[in-house]
C-alpha cells in the first residue's frame, strides 16, 4: 500500500498535505507517527469520568493532527467534538463520542495497514 | 547571539513536526508543558531566538506562559509565534494583544512556517542588536557627561581658589593673613541666604549667591595700587591721603578691567559691582559714586556690612578688636555708615550665625 492509497482510503487529503509538508517521506514519518499517538485514549477516559475540559483539551489536540495530516474526515468529527467541549460540560449529543471513536479507528486501522505493507 | 527555538507543544507529533521543519537552520529546544516552558525560557532566556507555543495545554497553558513571558520583561527580547488549531477570531485577537508576535493556524504550511520563524529572527535579532548598541553607546556618553560635570566642576574649583589667593595676595600686603578674606566670605553667605529666604524681590538664588560670596573675595583687590606710604601708616591718614585710599574702589575696578575676558558675563559684573561699590552706604554718603538706596547692587550691599563688621571685631593696626556685642550694636546704630533697613533685619535675625562663625574662626587661628 502506499500513501496515497492509504489516504485514499481514509478519506483525506493527500495532495494539500503532501503541498504543506513538502516531502512525501515526511508526511509518511508523522503518520506512522500518529499510531502512538494517546489522544484519542485520553478523551475516552476523560468523557468516562466526566472531566470535560481534559475531554476537550484531547479533542482539540485530534482536531489539530487531522488538520496538519489531512485526515479531513477525523478533523470534521474532532472539530465538532472540540466546539461541543468548549463550555466544559457534557456535551448534549451523546453521539459524537462514537463517531469520533469510529473515524478514529478506521484511521489507525488504515494507517496500520500501511505501516505492514 | 540568540538562536535557538523553543517548541512548546504538549503533543510530541506537533512538536517533531514543527522541529522537522526547523532542525536545519536553528538548534531546538523542546517542552512538553507550560510550566517546563516557563522554566526553559529562564534557564536559556540568552540563547532563545524565537518561541513557538501551542495555547490548548493542560494546567499552564499557551496564555499563561505569555503572561509569565509579558510580566518577566522577556517578551521585549524574545518574540513568540503562535501555532493552533483554534479558529476562532477572538482567540488571534487576544494572542496579539498579549504582545504574539505571529499568529499561524493549523493546518500549516512548512515553507510558510519557515519564513516566517525566519523573519521574526531576524527581525527580533536586528532589533535587539541596535538596542544593545544604543545602550552601549548612552552608557559613554553617559560617562563622558560624567567627566565633563567633574572637569567642570574642578575649574570653578579652581577659579575659586585662584580668585582667593588673589584677594589673599592683597592682604598679605596689607600686613593681614588670608583670615579676612574668609571671614568676609562667611559673613557674605549668612547674610545672602537670608537675604534670600526673607526679600525674595532681590531675586537671589544659590546660584547668585556662590558669584557673590566667590566675588566677595576680591573687594579690596584695589589697595594693590595704594603706596605703601598710604597702605600702611600706622597713625591717622590726612585728608588727601584719605581720598587717594578711597580710590581703592576705583583702581579695584580697573584691575578687573584687565582680566575681563578670564570670566563669564555675571561674574564679571558681580566681581565689578562689589569692588566698585562696596564702601557705598544707604543714605548715599559713602564712596566712590554716593549712589543711595537699592541704587547701589545687591552683591555691594552684603559685602558691604560683611566687611564693616568684620574690619569691627578684627584687630587692626591702628584700632584693637571690639567685642561681637559692641560689633553689632554699631553696625545697627549706623556708627559704620546707614545700611538698608532690609539688610539690617538680615543682620539681626543672624546675628548668632555671626558670632558662632567668628568663634570658629578665631578657634581656628588660636590652633594654627
Amino acid at each position: 500500500m502506499t500513501l496515497r492509497e492509504c489516504y485514499e482510503k481514509l478519506g483525506g487529503d493527500f495532495e494539500g498535505t503532501l503541498g504543506r509538508l513538502s516531502s512525501e517521506k515526511l508526511v509518511q514519518r508523522f503518520v506512522l507517527k500518529f499510531l502512538a499517538d494517546d489522544s484519542f485514549t485520553l478523551l475516552e477516559e476523560s468523557m468516562a469520568v466526566g472531566n470535560y475540559s481534559e475531554a476537550f483539551r484531547a479533542a482539540h489536540t485530534l482536531k489539530g493532527v487531522g488538520l496538519n495530516l489531512g485526515f479531513t474526515k477525523l478533523y470534521v468529527v474532532s472539530d465538532e467534538m472540540t466546539e461541543a467541549l468548549r463550555a466544559g460540560e457534557k456535551p448534549e449529543n451523546e453521539e459524537l463520542l462514537e463517531k469520533v471513536r469510529e473515524e478514529y479507528h478506521k484511521t489507525i486501522d488504515v494507517i496500520q495497514e500501511l505501516q505492514n505493507s | 547571539m540568540r538562536s535557538k527555538v523553543l517548541i512548546v507543544d504538549d503533543m510530541e507529533l506537533n512538536r517533531e513536526m514543527l522541529a522537522a521543519i526547523l532542525e536545519k537552520d536553528y538548534p531546538i529546544l523542546e517542552a512538553d508543558s507550560g510550566k517546563k516552558a516557563i522554566a526553559m525560557i529562564q534557564k536559556h532566556q540568552a540563547e532563545i531566538a524565537v518561541v513557538l507555543l501551542d495555547l490548548i495545554m493542560p494546567n499552564v497553558d499557551g496564555f499563561a506562559v505569555l503572561e509569565v513571558m509579558k510580566n518577566q520583561s522577556w517578551l521585549k527580547d524574545i518574540p513568540v509565534l503562535v501555532i493552533t488549531a483554534e479558529s476562532k477570531a477572538e482567540v488571534e485577537s487576544k494572542c496579539f494583544e498579549m504582545g504574539v508576535s505571529d499568529f499561524i493556524k493549523k493546518p500549516f504550511d512548512n515553507a510558510i512556517v519557515r519564513n516566517r520563524v525566519r523573519n521574526i529572527v531576524d527581525l527580533f535579532g536586528y532589533k535587539n542588536q541596535l538596542e544593545e548598541k544604543v545602550e552601549k553607546q548612552t552608557e559613554t556618553l553617559k560617562k563622558q557627561y560624567k567627566l565633563l560635570v567633574m572637569q567642570a566642576e574642578k575649574l570653578k574649583e579652581s577659579k575659586t581658589k585662584i580668585i582667593d589667593i588673589l584677594g589673599t595676595v592683597v592682604e598679605c600686603r596689607n600686613l593681614e593673613s588670608g583670615e579676612h578674606i574668609k571671614r568676609v566670605k562667611g559673613f557674605t553667605r549668612i547674610l545672602a541666604q537670608q537675604m534670600m529666604k526673607d526679600y525674595p524681590e532681590y531675586g537671589l538664588n544659590q546660584e547668585t549667591i556662590e558669584v557673590i560670596v566667590s566675588a566677595s573675595a576680591l573687594h579690596d583687590i584695589g589697595k594693590i595700587a595704594i603706596p605703601d606710604s598710604i597702605l600702611l601708616k600706622p597713625a591717622r591718614l590726612t585728608k588727601d591721603e584719605y581720598e587717594y585710599m578711597k580710590s581703592h574702589t576705583t583702581r579695584g575696578c580697573e584691575v578687573l578691567d584687565n582680566v575681563e575676558d578670564v570670566w563669564d558675563e555675571t561674574y564679571s559684573k558681580i566681581s565689578y559691582e562689589i569692588c566698585r561699590h562696596h564702601h557705598e552706604r544707604y543714605d548715599g554718603k559713602g564712596y566712590p559714586d554716593g549712589l543711595a538706596g537699592e541704587k547701589i547692587p545687591i552683591s555691594a550691599q552684603l559685602v558691604g556690612l560683611a566687611d564693616a563688621y568684620d574690619a569691627l571685631v578684627s584687630e587692626r593696626v591702628y584700632k584693637s578688636a571690639y567685642s561681637p556685642d559692641e560689633a553689632f550694636y554699631m553696625i545697627v546704630s549706623g556708627e559704620c555708615g546707614v545700611f538698608s533697613p532690609k539688610l539690617l533685619e538680615c543682620f539681626r535675625r543672624t546675628k548668632k550665625e555671626f558670632e558662632e562663625l567668628n568663634r570658629a574662626q578665631q578657634r581656628k587661628q588660636q590652633n594654627g
